[in-house]
């Protein structure tokens, strides 16, 4: 925990900071109380400073706490489904980093119905460019319309939604409060499930605390990093860690699911899925778009000694990457670092 | 000479007590309309029932069809005239049905969609638009937007592959082998033309967003006084059996995406034609 004097530091107009200053100080001389009792969560969105700048549109929709708990409401609301039985937690779990249990290695939608790919985390949305396996959507807005829509997901029409959201006994009155009007549309809903993800932010795990020298790393995690730098960050790059473009890590060479050539129509593209960013990667198993992999070890192994040939195999890949088993016991080392407890502890996030 | 005198006084007078909005005294401003007219070769497009059985229009391979869904989206408008006159219709995107402005949804199945009004047109002379049919990038990427492109209001809005569709022709033809489903009617053809990312590194990533220029073939004056309306027609039978591509029913019945509606939106420009201006 931060030290509470801490507080007075945040870029706050100056009467905040005063009444800050003097909460803070009365902390003080009253002990250590946490400081988030004295200000209360934040609800602003911040960029972390080693982040690269947010590709969501702010302007038309910032973050204000009325529209991160009206949207916080509809994510863990199965009102979104046809039958009332599904809400988006039921296949994002914040604690695992908002991923699918293991047990759901291709989700669950209404009436038992299988999903068709392995629902990934929902972290640094704020951050990416394309959403899905096949980067199929280019703004965070329109990400849950699909699940909303999908016979295999919630199974429900839009029209619907907006229907049993205005005839709602709450709804109204919160819609009214987040965003100052008395017509509840789609793009309002959109807006108010954006506000609740966009601040899905992880940057506090101990290999951040790690970069920011908050904390140490073990050698075999510092070797587990070294091992990364040089054999896996070519993909999974950056502080996001992935370079988001679209490949065939050559887990197949019979693809039912076409990948990124559902969405270019261009046959070279047959087989390739976007670079998962590796962020909480422990704790996000199975593995790959197909949970083709139920544990880390088994990724390893298939990077080393398990690459299928296929047409569209990511060149840099065809002779697979050689590891012994101390590099990928060390590697593995290092993935768990990227874990974020604050993250999937943060009580922003709890249904409430 | 007395009368010219008090005149000229007068007229001064007047001059000088508004001369702080002598400005907009000077610029006048009209309404230009713009009227789209949907067609299928020589005959009007009319709406028939989905399950419908009255085929109406045939195609250039003899393929009989009726029309159940017809519509496109206009955006970007702009008018032109012979002495550097320029309109630009303003386009503004929002939550609220009332922020969405200079987005035009035009349905063969609603007249008031039919007629565009543009306000605000500056007085003088115009002898050409020039619009963009389809929902272009900077729109698409303005995330959630509301009114025409509220997809709980009839906007069509691809999910799996988010953007628009920009121009819509569903309708059945006994050409057609495809099977009634919970998504078609038996014998049914739909045609979304859609799309809207330039990829430079994909070949087939097509953008399907047209932007063009008609003449009028003549000018048309606007002022306070004067609304002229510009009649647009749109033949059907160009988008689908036009000369970049047409459509045999046989096998292209259901284009869904945006490679499959390349040739379709090749065809679009040859598809509008300025009938006539009323002055
Ligand atoms: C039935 C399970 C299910 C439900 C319910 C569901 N999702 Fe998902 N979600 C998935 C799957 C599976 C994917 C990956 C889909 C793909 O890549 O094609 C996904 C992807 C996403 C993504 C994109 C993540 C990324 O990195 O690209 C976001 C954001 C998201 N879901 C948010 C939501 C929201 C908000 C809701 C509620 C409206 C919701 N989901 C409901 C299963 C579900
Ligand atoms: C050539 C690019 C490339 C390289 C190099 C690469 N990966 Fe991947 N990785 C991918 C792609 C693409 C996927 C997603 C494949 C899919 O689901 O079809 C992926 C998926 C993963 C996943 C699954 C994540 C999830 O959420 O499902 C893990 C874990 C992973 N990679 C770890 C590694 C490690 C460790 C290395 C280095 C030893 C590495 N990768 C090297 C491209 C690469």
């Amino acid at each position: 925990m931060a030290p509470v004097i801490g507080a007075t530091f945040s870029p706050f107009t100056m009467k905040k900071t005063l009444i800050i200053s003097a909460l803070a100080l009365v902390s003080v001389v009253i002990g250590c109380k946490k400081d988030e009792t004295d200000k209360g969560p934040s609800y602003e969105f911040r960029k972390p400073e080693n982040f690269p700048e947010p590709t969501y549109t702010f302007d038309n929709n910032p973050v204000t706490e009325a529209g991160f708990k009206l949207g916080k409401k509809l994510f863990f609301d199965p009102i979104l489904s046809v039958d009332n039985t599904v809400s988006c937690n039921n296949c994002h779990n914040q604690s695992l980093a908002f991923a699918d249990l293991p047990l759901h290695a291709f989700s669950k939608g209404v009436m038992e119905r299988q999903g068709i790919r392995n629902a990934p985390q929902l972290v640094n949305l704020a951050f990416m460019k394309e959403f899905f396996w096949d980067g199929g959507v280019t703004h965070l807005d329109f990400v849950p319309l699909n699940a909303i829509e999908a016979e295999f997901e919630m199974d429900e029409e839009i029209e619907n939604v907006i229907a049993k959201l205005n005839n709602h006994a709450e709804y109204p009155a919160l819609f009214k409060a987040a965003f100052g009007t008395d017509e509840i549309n789609t793009p309002l809903m959109l807006h108010a499930l954006s506000q609740f993800t966009n601040l899905m932010v992880s940057n506090n795990s101990p290999y951040d605390k790690y970069l920011r020298g908050e904390v140490v790393l073990t050698a075999q995690e510092l070797e587990g990093l070294r091992l990364f730098e040089q054999k896996c960050q070519s993909c999974h790059s950056g502080i996001l860690f992935t370079d988001e473009s679209y490949r065939n890590n050559g887990i197949d060479s019979v693809f039912t699911d076409i990948g990124r050539a559902r969405i270019t129509s261009f046959s070279g593209d047959i087989g390739k899925f976007r670079v998962p960013s590796l962020r909480n990667v422990g704790i996000t198993r199975p593995y790959m778009h197909n949970a083709k992999f139920a544990t880390l070890e088994a990724v390893l192994d298939h990077y080393s000694d398990g690459i299928i040939e296929s047409p569209s195999l990511d060149p840099s890949l065809e002779n697979g990457i050689p590891m012994t088993a101390e590099e990928k016991a060390a590697i593995i080392t290092f993935l768990k670092t990227l874990t974020d407890k604050d993250f999937t502890q943060d009580e922003r996030f709890f249904k409430g | 000479m007395k009368k010219f005198l008090f005149l000229t006084t007068l007229f001064f007078s007047i001059a000088l007590l508004s001369a702080c909005k002598k400005d907009e005294e000077k610029a006048t401003f009209g309404t230009f309309y713009l009227q789209f007219d949907n067609i299928v070769g020589d005959q009007d497009l009319t709406i028939a029932d989905a399950a419908s059985s009255d085929f109406k229009y045939t195609n250039s391979l003899d393929q009989n069809f009726n029309v159940s869904l017809l519509g496109y989206y206009i955006t970007n408008i702009k008018l032109e005239g012979p002495n550097g006159e320029v309109f630009v219709d303003p386009v503004t995107t929002g939550a609220a049905a009332a922020d969405v402005k200079g987005i035009y949804q035009v349905l063969e199945s609603s007249t008031t969609s039919q007629t565009i009004g543009l306000s605000n047109v500056p007085s003088g002379k115009y002898d050409k638009v020039t619009f963009t049919l389809g929902i272009p990038a900077d729109i698409v990427q303005e995330g959630a937007t509301g009114g025409v492109l509220d997809p709980a209001e009839g906007a069509w809005l691809w999910n799996w592959d988010a953007g628009y569709i920009g121009f819509a022709f569903e309708g059945r033809s006994p050409a057609s082998p495809v099977a009634a489903s919970q998504w078609n009617p038996e014998n049914s053809v739909q045609i979304h033309i859609g799309g809207w990312k330039d990829i430079t590194d994909n070949p087939m990533m097509v953008n399907n967003v047209k932007t063009f220029t008609l003449d009028f073939g003549t000018s048309v004056s606007v002022s306070d006084k004067l609304e002229p309306k510009a009649h647009i027609e749109m033949d059907l039978l160009e988008v689908i059996d036009g000369h970049h591509g047409s459509a045999d029913f046989t096998s292209t019945n259901q284009v869904h995406t945006p490679a499959g509606g390349t040739e379709f939106a090749e065809n679009l420009h040859s598809a509008f034609v300025v009938d006539h201006v009323h002055q």
